[in-house]
């Protein structure tokens, strides 16, 4: 095969793997395009307290539900000295943890990151541990009477639930107060109402749960009910008088089931705190394909811990700065200083920001090859010459950063961004261009290298951009077919047309 | 429009740019393997000598430190050399001694160069100031090339050399390069040199450039420059061709200089050779490569020598 036909093939076969990939990943594992919708991910923490009795502790915690529509991004167990694990057990899960030799108050947290799917979710309840009639005598005559206030008012399920939990709520109402009596707490009134739902007729139970509400710290764990209105499980709050959303709700335990259960230890307690936040959409997409064990997202970038992966995500902008400095010198035909100099330059910039960045960069290697003439004069050997410059770089840092934090602007701090020894090499090379072609030659190349560096920062810094090379790695495929095919285009270069301009009078 | 020649009216014109230059030429007809051959410019001479093509005589070599203490003693019997770095480029490090005034060495200009300076250049060339990268170089040293007589006026100061464009040892593009005022003495196109593009059939001038843009005038003697005319043209055609078989490169710049003693001398060769010689000619490339192909397939492998290949060239081209 001719290498035309080579770069031809090869060009067509990334291309369409490319493509392929995308496209499965967006059409089958519902990655979106571009990422710039938001989705509402919870961030809950949950703190479990007690004091140690004895010196083997065990705990048992029942876990949330799985729900098909919540999704887990990240979850963790802060419990350092305990072992700790996942018990599942005819469809109900518990997280068991057991230590030995533990003295004095112990602290577990349990951090997790959890979002719903489907908006508007259904809980897939059974009809287990439905409530039963416990009344008998008074309780259960106030309990009818209470109800025969209301019947005949509401006329659909959902009005005649909200009718009753207002009825019970009505502090002048003498069969309220009556069935209240015993029942003050949070529990009680639950209890109460699921009680009265059921002799009206409703399948109900006691649930409880985490409420997510945006920056709620050290909240109790919520009672609601779960009330069939005849067509759907609906979540109700009993306190409020209002159903809740399922997506709204995050249920740890039902019926008579134990929340948290503590062997050999007392004052036991847990809160929840919860906070609201909006993110790409992509992440809860990926989480969602991980869960499902898809290979292409298993044996992938997202498998590696959140902190590797955010080093990945910048290694992954480098190509596009290549595929810049590629488009700008051979089709443009500018002239830079170092071929990927200006690459690793946008990634400093990436955290200096542009203008900041462009102006620390040109004022280190001004000064640079100020400090650099001086060592022409000296005839030093390369590598010592190189190394000279480098200590200059490094005092020119310090000094950049002491003296424009001593007078109070912080940003000359970020100097320390910018990758040192290629700034020496820069000036190294600025320095002999100097010499060799002049003044004229070092501006020209060194605006060249700050263009090409721009410009690679205005596309690395996008963070559409950023997102969607992120959630698709395989388009760097595309962009190697694009380099690939540049490598092979024998046109003009807008330069040759600047260059021969001359010669179009002929 | 805006300054730019529009990609067809070029394409028409036959203008090879860097991008054609670099896939089709350089990578295809240059292998890789062949370069130091011609970028170390020892090699080349111990090439050229082996193949009977006239270069500078070579009168020494400094291939380490310890040596440049021993140099000025080498040098006695010397009054006219070039000392210049193996490796370098764009005629960086080459210092011209033509002649001695006691003690010291004397530049063409007439400045004086001490023993202490000569040795310190050469200890330079050693550790690499002028070399590509860097790299530890070997300091040449030559006979200088004495001038003739026929770029009188035609140059300011400086060493005027002859550049020709070999593709498969046809010369196909050939320009002479002067130096000016602006471009200090170099001969070099991107500090403000002449160019002036030669006839491959008659070594007279064609046109001329400085800056890209076209000159009537050398800027400083005021010589029309269309009045050059290289003699002996032939036997220089000739002997650039002959580096094609020396060096293998199928795309070459040849650089010849004309000595008063010996005649035309082969001075350095080049596997990337620039595209300003297309500007200084005022015709583009592309036709005269193609007509090498064209020509290369009519013989059907079968080889004849520099010498025919430059009468079919001078023949073909204007």
């Amino acid at each position: 095969m001719s290498s035309v036909r080579q770069i031809q093939f090869l060009v067509v076969l990334l291309v369409s793997l490319g493509i392929s990939a995308v496209s499965y990943k967006h059409l089958v594992l519902g990655f979106p395009l571009i990422s710039n919708d938001k989705e509402t991910v919870w961030n809950i923490e949950a703190k479990i307290t007690f004091d140690a009795i004895a010196p083997d502790v065990k705990l048992i915690l029942n876990l949330p539900d799985s729900n098909p529509d919540r999704k887990v991004l990240f979850s963790e167990v802060l419990s350092p000295g305990y072992e700790f694990e996942v018990i599942d057990q005819s469809g109900l899960r518990y997280g068991m943890w057991s230590a030995q030799n533990v003295v004095g108050q112990q602290t577990i947290y349990i951090r997790s990151q959890t979002y719903f799917a489907g908006g508007e979710s259904q809980a897939t309840s059974t009809n287990q541990q439905l409530i039963s009639l416990a009344w008998k005598g008074g309780a259960l005559k106030a309990a009818e009477e209470l109800l025969a206030s209301i019947k005949g008012q509401a006329i659909d399920a959902n009005d005649r639930i909200l009718a009753i939990g207002h009825a019970l709520n009505r502090v002048s109402d003498e069969n309220a107060t009556t069935l209240l009596k015993e029942y003050s707490q949070e529990k009680g009134r639950h209890w109460v109402l699921a009680q009265l739902l059921t002799l009206d007729g409703f399948d109900a139970r006691l649930a409880q749960g985490v409420l997510l509400e945006d920056k709620r710290r050290k909240q109790n764990i919520h009672h609601f009910i779960e009330v069939n209105d005849g067509i759907d499980w609906m979540l109700f709050d009993a306190r409020e008088v209002e159903f809740v959303s399922w997506s709204r709700a995050i249920l740890m335990q039902r019926g008579d089931e134990p929340l948290l259960d503590v062997f050999g230890g007392e004052n036991s307690k847990i809160s929840f705190s919860t906070l609201k936040e909006q993110r790409a959409a992509f992440t809860t997409a990926l989480a969602s394909a991980q869960r499902d064990s898809n290979p292409l997202v298993d044996f992938s970038i997202y498998s590696l811990p959140i902190a590797e992966q955010n080093t990945f995500k910048l290694l992954l902008l480098i190509p596009l700065g290549a595929l810049v400095v590629v488009i700008l010198r051979n089709l443009v035909g500018i002239r830079t200083s170092g071929t990927f100099m200006p690459v690793l330059i946008a990634l400093s910039f990436l955290q200096t920001s542009l203008l900041l960045g462009l102006a620390l960069f040109i004022l280190v290697v001004g000064v640079g090859l100020i400090l650099r003439s001086y060592l022409t004069r000296l005839n030093l050997l390369l590598v010592p010459r190189i190394a000279s410059v480098l200590v200059f770089v490094i005092i020119i840092y310090a000094a950049i950063g002491i003296l424009s934090f001593k007078m109070g602007w912080d940003w000359g701090l970020k100097v320390t961004f910018f990758p040192m020894i290629i700034l020496s090499w820069t000036i190294e090379r600025m320095s002999i261009l100097w010499d060799e072609d002049g003044g004229h030659e070092v501006l020209i190349q060194g605006s060249g290298s700050l263009l090409t560096a721009s410009i690679a920062y205005l596309l690395m810094s996008n963070e559409i951009i950023a997102d969607t090379i992120f959630l698709f790695p395989e388009l760097l495929l595309i962009l190697l077919a694009i380099i690939i095919a540049i490598g092979s285009y024998s046109g003009y270069r807008l330069s040759d047309l600047r260059r021969f301009e001359s010669m179009e009078r002929l | 429009m805006w300054g730019f020649a529009s990609p067809k009216r070029l394409r028409e014109l036959g203008i090879v740019g860097m991008n054609k230059r670099n896939v089709f030429y350089i990578a295809q007809h240059n292998p890789r393997h062949l370069y130091p051959t011609v970028d170390d410019k020892l090699q080349t001479k111990d090439l050229c000598r082996g193949h009977d093509i006239a270069v500078p005589k070579l009168l020494g070599v400094c291939k380490i430190q310890q040596h440049v203490k021993g140099i000025v003693e080498f040098l006695e019997p010397y009054d006219q050399f070039v000392i210049k770095p193996a490796k370098g480029s764009g005629g960086k490090g080459i210092l011209v001694i033509s002649g001695r005034d006691g003690d010291a060495f004397l530049k063409p200009s007439g400045q004086p160069v001490s023993h202490e300076e000569l040795q310190r250049h050469v200890s330079n060339i050693l550790s690499g100031l002028f070399s590509l990268g860097g790299k530890p170089d070997n300091a040449i040293i030559e006979d200088m090339v004495q001038f003739t007589d026929d770029f009188k006026g035609f140059s300011y100061e400086g060493v005027p050399d002859i550049r020709v464009i070999l593709f498969k040892g046809y010369p196909v593009m050939a320009m002479t390069r002067l130096s000016t005022h602006a471009s200090d003495g170099k001969a070099n196109l991107h500090q403000g040199a002449v160019g002036v593009g030669l006839s491959i059939k008659t070594g007279k001038a064609v046109s001329a450039v400085q800056h890209d843009a076209p000159i009537e005038k050398h800027p400083d003697t005021g010589r029309i420059l269309t009045e050059l005319e290289i003699p002996g043209w032939e036997e220089i055609l000739v002997l650039a061709s002959r580096a094609y078989e020396v060096s293998g490169l199928g795309y070459l710049g040849v650089d010849v200089v004309l000595d008063r003693r010996y005649g035309p001398l082969l001075l350095e060769l080049n596997a990337r050779p620039g595209l300003a010689i297309q500007m200084a000619n005022q015709a583009g490339l592309e036709p005269r490569l193609s007509w090498v192909v064209e020509q290369e397939k009519e013989m059907k492998g079968s080889v004849i020598s520099a010498k025919e290949k430059v009468l079919l060239a001078m023949a073909a081209f204007a």
